[in-house]
């Protein structure tokens, strides 16, 4: 079986007694015990003048409902006030903002599962890195 | 005050091609290099008897900054069955609900949160009716 693990280490000193949060979780298929078997990773920028833009990672359609699937992405950014926005079809998830990161449980149920992504502020551009990690998908039918 | 966070992602599903990610971020208020400020601290909820979706961080009740864009959410299934998870959604503006993903045994999250208005609630719902538990904290502005 393929393993396959994230872990994140959060600390913060906001507090007088500070916060301190390690997690990690080995990635399975949903519902079971297997690992995920899929990774889809890549690079690519994304400009203020581009507009919306549905994200070219993981089609939504492909997975089915109720499978798993775990989206990284960061933002490449290097002028703080440039960010990408996200929208999970029509609601706004929020902002990544230079050097941000996120990490997501990404249902891929169907076409109103669609990450759609756009940067900003005016001629702002963002390069940004992903890794899309899933069940395998149904191959496709020979053409 | 610093908030930083690290992740550190390791696979071996391509066996011939060794794979890793590791990236680290400091949580700033929007568009800026000043440290976010505030915090809900980490708070816990557990769920039995039921699977009905259920609001976990309501915007209204979470003094954030409406529309600052700087407030990151982590959430986290702290059981370890792998069989059962919490679905996490986001509601939208016309009170219906999108479906991020679903948190099985473990599995985290870190995510940016916009939260500019009451409709952008996020809700969970327990796959089991069996006792489940989730951890969360919101860090903001």
């Amino acid at each position: 079986m393929a393993t396959t693990t994230a872990t994140l280490t959060l600390s913060s000193d906001m507090l007088s007694s500070p916060i301190s949060i390690s997690a990690s979780s080995i990635l399975m298929k949903a519902g079971v015990t297997e690992g995920l078997e899929l990774i889809e990773m890549g690079r690519g920028t994304i400009a203020e003048a581009d507009g919306s833009k549905t994200a070219e990672f993981g089609l939504p359609t492909a997975l089915g409902a109720d499978k798993a699937a775990k989206l990284f992405l960061v933002n490449k950014a290097t002028d703080p006030t440039y960010y990408i926005d996200i929208d999970l079809h029509d609601t706004n998830v929020g902002r990544l903002y230079a050097g941000d990161w996120m990490f997501i449980p990404w249902g891929m149920n169907d076409t109103a599962s669609e990450l759609v992504i756009e940067a900003e502020p005016a001629g702002a551009t963002c390069p940004y890195e992903f890794v899309l990690l899933q069940e395998p998908q149904t191959l496709v039918a020979h053409s | 005050m610093a908030t930083t966070a690290s992740i550190s992602i390791t696979s071996d599903i391509t066996e011939s091609v060794p794979f890793s990610v590791n990236a680290e971020m400091t949580m700033y208020q929007a568009g800026t290099t000043l440290d976010l400020e505030e915090t809900t601290g980490l708070a816990q909820r557990t769920f039995s008897g039921n699977t009905t979706q259920v609001t976990l961080i309501d915007v209204s009740a979470t003094p954030v900054t409406a529309a600052a864009g700087g407030h990151k959410v982590y959430i986290r299934n702290t059981g370890t069955d792998k069989t059962k998870g919490f679905k996490v959604f986001l509601a939208d503006a016309t009170d219906d609900t999108e479906e991020i993903g679903t948190l099985y045994g473990q599995d985290w999250m870190l995510m940016p949160w916009l939260a500019s208005d009451a409709n952008e609630d996020i809700m969970v719902q327990p796959s089991s009716t069996e006792k489940m538990t989730i951890e969360y904290a919101v860090f903001h502005q």
